[in-house]
């Protein structure tokens, strides 16, 4: 080959060298931009009301930077948080928040893990069937759904209806505007959070693992119990994550399904946002929510990668 | 000569009053209208190493499936050790079974791997330790019981997969082309292990596999299934030497089919006239045909001479072109074109170094062999 030959075809690799040092910083940078741009961004401009004062201005609070004879004063106001701490209404309703979505979770998980089970062991045709009418819920409008819930809960609604007609009851059951509802309402939004990363889980496991445990005398439930739910954690992990995560902050179903008691977080934040326009208090309640929320899983995530590893 | 081996009279499968340990009675399994397993009959003594042998979808697996209790037969009866298998579920039958994937569960260590067993059996914790304990060092992997299964190689899951079917000590072992995944060289020595380990333990071992050198080498019997049904059961030799129809002599290593008519038939011998062999083939006992009948000769490669002179003989030899050599060491394999266009495989150990005029390629050759080499076959 020629001197020039070579020189030629240096200019053209230089470019594909470039894309390959660097290609891996473009394909995970775009996302980090994203991330950057649509929750770093927001979550510190959230970070700095939550520190400041409330005033009545438009934005309702005042700025943390002053100049005031030549000095810069940063003030940094924590009394939003401790009045978080002072006023039982935050602890409790955080409390409230906390335990419907554990509940709901656990409810979730019931129901999903046999779901999930019988569509990850059908074939075919009836799995894809099964799965459809898992995501077909998806199509509606969410809202919609609520309310459709409203309907068949309230005094004169589907259930009570039919309970009347059937004489099984004399006067309806009050469903609507109580923890029931609410539970209703979060299980049902949220089961195919829970159902999809279990089935996707346990459609992956290897039956003659199964076939093996029955072959050395486990009966079906001791396999289950063994093999098959062992197996399958990082599945409930995930599907748990998916429902109690947002489960948490719903603020949806317990303002339209929920009584006037049941305080869960995220209807507190909408009115301390909305009708007290107390925007710091408000933001000082979102931060507490997302330590809150964060701590857990990350401790979860490290171990179960700890588990993966050992 | 006489056309079978002489019986032994040690063999149990040779005698009439030992009752077979596995009786199975026409059983046939179907998927949809396609019969797995098709009208099979097989007895299996105990203490024996059995070799299901077949290509894939010959049904060798699904029968073992049955055995194991992974599949219900469709018609026919399972009976071991005198028990009726039928509706007794995998759990508690007293068989264990190693699979070819080895199912090793994957969230349990080694130990807890070959414990699994006894403790579904409810074992005292004292003996469960030492029977895992023996069972890892019959298995030469004392000192691997805390890993986990993917920090393992594959011989050594391979042998963790043994020890965990192994702890029950069954009465039946299933083996799922147990050395399937396993390179060629591990696959050798392992051989020789699971023989040593199945005459230690004296446990009946069933081993489905489709590599005819493994079944040769491993079994007592071995049984050549084919699309569903048995086509031969015997010992390797008699497998081998005597297969009972095309199928068989063509499955098991590698042979020469002449299609051919009867000329002459006695009880000490037939006369065949084979146009694929340009040749009369004298074979020296008598075959239950009838003149005229149309049947076929099957010639192993390493059963004929070659050489460049005519031999000395009226019939069993023709004449052909060397079309190609394989020099493999050991020996060579020569094809050989004959005038009826037919290409014969032959082989030929290489006994002496320094051959000073080898046949070469483009050459015209005599094979022959005696009356004894070949086998005729009337399916």
């Amino acid at each position: 080959m020629s001197e020039t030959a070579q020189q030629d075809s240096v200019r053209p690799w230089r470019l594909a060298d470039w894309f390959v040092r660097h290609g891996r910083m473009l394909v995970i940078g775009l996302p980090m931009l994203w991330l950057g741009i649509f929750f770093l961004a927001p979550f510190f401009v959230v970070f700095k009301i939550s520190v400041s004062e409330l005033a009545i201005a438009r934005p309702p609070y005042l700025p943390l930077t002053s100049w005031e004879d030549g000095k810069l004063i940063l003030t940094l106001n924590l009394g939003n948080f401790q009045y978080l701490i002072e006023d039982s209404l935050y602890v409790s309703s955080y409390l409230t928040s906390i335990r419907i979505a554990f509940f709901s979770t656990i409810f979730a998980l019931l129901l999903g893990y046999p779901m999930a089970y019988v569509i990850a062991r059908s074939t075919g045709h009836r799995r894809n069937i099964l799965l459809m009418l898992v995501m077909l819920p998806f199509w509606t409008s969410f809202l919609l759904r609520v309310y459709a819930w409203i309907g068949i809960l309230k005094a004169n609604g589907v259930i009570n209806n039919f309970l009347m007609w059937t004489g099984v009851i004399d006067s309806p059951i009050v469903m609507m505007q109580t923890d029931f509802a609410t539970y209703v309402g979060i299980v049902y939004t949220y089961l195919p959070f829970m159902i999809l990363p279990l089935y996707a889980n346990l459609a992956k496991l290897d039956t003659t693992l199964l076939e093996a445990s029955s072959d050395l005398g486990a009966r079906p439930l001791t396999t289950f119990l063994t093999i098959t739910l062992p197996l399958s954690i990082p599945g409930i992990v995930a599907g748990s994550m998916l429902v109690f995560i947002p489960a948490i902050g719903e603020f949806v179903v317990p303002t339209l399904l929920g009584g006037p008691d049941t305080l869960m977080i995220g209807r507190v934040l909408w009115s301390e946002f909305f009708n007290n326009r107390d925007w710091p208090v408000a933001s000082a309640v979102a931060m507490a929510m997302l330590v809150l929320l964060v701590l857990p899983v990350m401790w979860l995530r490290r171990a179960q990668s700890q588990q993966e590893a050992g | 000569m006489t056309s079978k081996p002489s019986p032994a009279q040690d063999n149990p499968w040779q005698s009439d009053n030992v009752k077979p340990f596995i009786r199975i009675r026409n059983v046939t399994k179907k998927f949809g209208p396609v019969a797995a397993v098709d009208d099979v009959s097989l007895d299996i003594y105990k203490g024996e190493l059995f070799c299901l042998l077949g290509g894939s979808g010959s049904g060798k697996s699904t029968l073992l499936r049955m055995l194991a209790g992974f599949e219900e037969p469709t018609a026919g009866s399972i009976e071991i050790d005198g028990q009726d298998m039928a509706h007794v579920p995998a759990y508690e039958r007293p068989t264990n079974m190693m699979f070819q994937s080895y199912a090793l569960f994957p969230h349990m260590s080694v130990e807890r791997n070959v414990a699994y067993g006894l403790h579904r059996d409810n074992v005292a914790k004292g003996e469960i330790r030492q029977r895992v304990a023996d069972m890892l060092e019959l298995v030469q992997l004392s000192g691997y019981g805390r890993r986990k299964p993917n920090q393992l190689s594959g011989g050594q899951r391979q042998r963790v997969a043994l020890a965990r079917a192994l702890i029950k000590r069954p009465k039946l072992l299933l083996l799922d082309e147990p050395l399937g995944a396993l390179d060629k060289k591990l696959r050798e020595e392992t051989q020789f292990e699971l023989v040593t380990i199945q005459e230690t333990l004296g446990v009946t071992f069933i081993v489905v596999t489709h590599d005819q050198e493994e079944a040769m080498t491993l079994s007592t019997r071995i049984g050549v299934m084919n699309n569903g049904k048995i086509e031969q059961v015997g010992e390797p030799r008699e497998i081998y030497e005597f297969p009972g129809n095309r199928f068989v002599a063509d499955f098991i290593g590698s042979v020469n089919m002449f299609e051919g008519i009867v000329t002459e038939t006695e009880a000490d011998f037939v006369r065949i006239r084979s146009k694929d062999a340009d040749c009369d083939i004298y074979v020296s006992h008598g075959v239950g045909c009838a003149p005229n009948q149309k049947l076929w000769y099957a010639l192993r490669p390493e059963k004929m001479e070659i050489s460049r002179e005519r031999p000395d003989q009226k019939e069993n030899f023709f004449e052909g072109i060397v079309e190609d050599i394989a020099y493999m060491g050991n020996q060579s394999a020569y094809r050989i074109r004959l005038k009826s266009g037919m290409v014969v495989r032959l082989t030929r150990t290489n006994r002496d170094r320094g051959e000073e005029t080898p046949i070469t390629w483009e050459e015209t050759v005599f094979v022959s062999w005696g009356p004894s080499a070949g086998v005729v076959l009337i399916a």
